[in-house]
């Protein structure tokens, strides 16, 4: 059986390791929280892909799932970015 | 010359329903994650001072658990789909072992939360304590609640391998249960970096 499974599990696991040690280590910052909402995204996606097994199905199923992650994310995104309303 | 060529289904893996609840899932849990972010914008400094009494670790140690699981369940799936009509005991039996890692995940992430809620609700924290609090609870009570139910399904399919229930051509069951699991780790990676971390 092709390895890949093993690949995605270790960039899931690489990638949630930085988003902890981001909080850990307090250097979250506007720039930071941009990169972390975008591994976020990649997190996301090969858990859709790969995990979920949207890849190879017709892409109005693996569509919505995709939508829903980047509309999320995005909103946060506004949500943190756009100042705040009690500053 | 070989040709990679990746044949598209035409369906999404296990039985078409659940792909309908997965989907209203999602747009609940995304209408809380903004409810989340739009609220913080209200009061950042109540919802960074809150954000304090949480453990990241063991927000950190959930996410690989429910990542690793995920993976678990992949691996589960793809011994039975990849079975032939002469290895079906066989795949049944590696199949079952996979799930029980999986289930044995989602029992590490049922204590790891828990201990968490006792720690905050021992703290007199609860859902009218603040706006943070409120999101707190209610996101990850709901998500706890899906890893509980999830993790019982994982459980009547282990069952269904130890029976040696999958056969081939027909494993559309483990399919949906899967599916169920990967949006229930999909949903945990949003929440991790918006809850814990994200301030």
């Amino acid at each position: 059986m092709k390895k890949y499974l093993e690949l995605v599990w270790a960039i899931l696991a690489t990638l949630t390791l930085f988003a902890f040690l981001l909080g850990y280590l307090k250097i979250i910052s506007t720039f930071f929280v941009a990169v972390l909402l975008f591994t976020t995204f990649i997190k996301g996606q090969l858990v859709i892909d790969y995990f979920m097994g949207l890849k190879n199905v017709s892409w109005k199923y693996r569509i919505v799932p995709t939508l829903w992650l980047s509309i999320v994310i995005t909103l946060i995104a506004v949500a943190y970015y756009l100042p705040s309303s009690s500053s | 010359m070989s040709q990679n060529i990746a044949i598209k289904e035409k369906y999404p893996p296990g039985d078409f329903a659940i792909w309908i609840i997965i989907y209203v899932e999602l747009i609940t849990f995304g209408l809380l994650f903004l409810g989340y972010a739009f609220s913080r914008r209200a009061d950042v400094a109540l919802f960074n001072e809150s954000q304090l009494m949480l453990n990241q670790t063991s927000g950190f140690i959930n996410t690989l658990i429910l990542v690793t699981s995920s993976y678990f369940v992949i691996k589960a799936v793809k011994s039975i789909t990849s079975m032939s009509e002469e290895s079906v005991a066989e795949a049944n039996a590696k199949a079952s072992k996979w799930l029980l890692l999986a289930i044995g995940c989602g029992v590490a992430f049922g204590f790891i939360k828990s201990a968490e809620f006792y720690h905050i609700f021992g703290e007199g924290i609860g859902l009218s304590t603040n706006k943070f609090f409120m999101f707190y609870i209610m996101l990850t009570a709901f998500h706890f609640m899906h890893v509980m139910l999830g993790s019982f399904i994982l459980f009547v399919i282990y069952k269904k391998t130890k029976r040696v229930g999958y056969t081939f051509g027909d494993y559309s069951g483990i399919e949906t249960g899967a599916s169920y699991w990967h949006m229930v780790d999909l949903l945990w990676i949003v929440l991790f970096p918006l809850v814990y971390i994200i301030r």
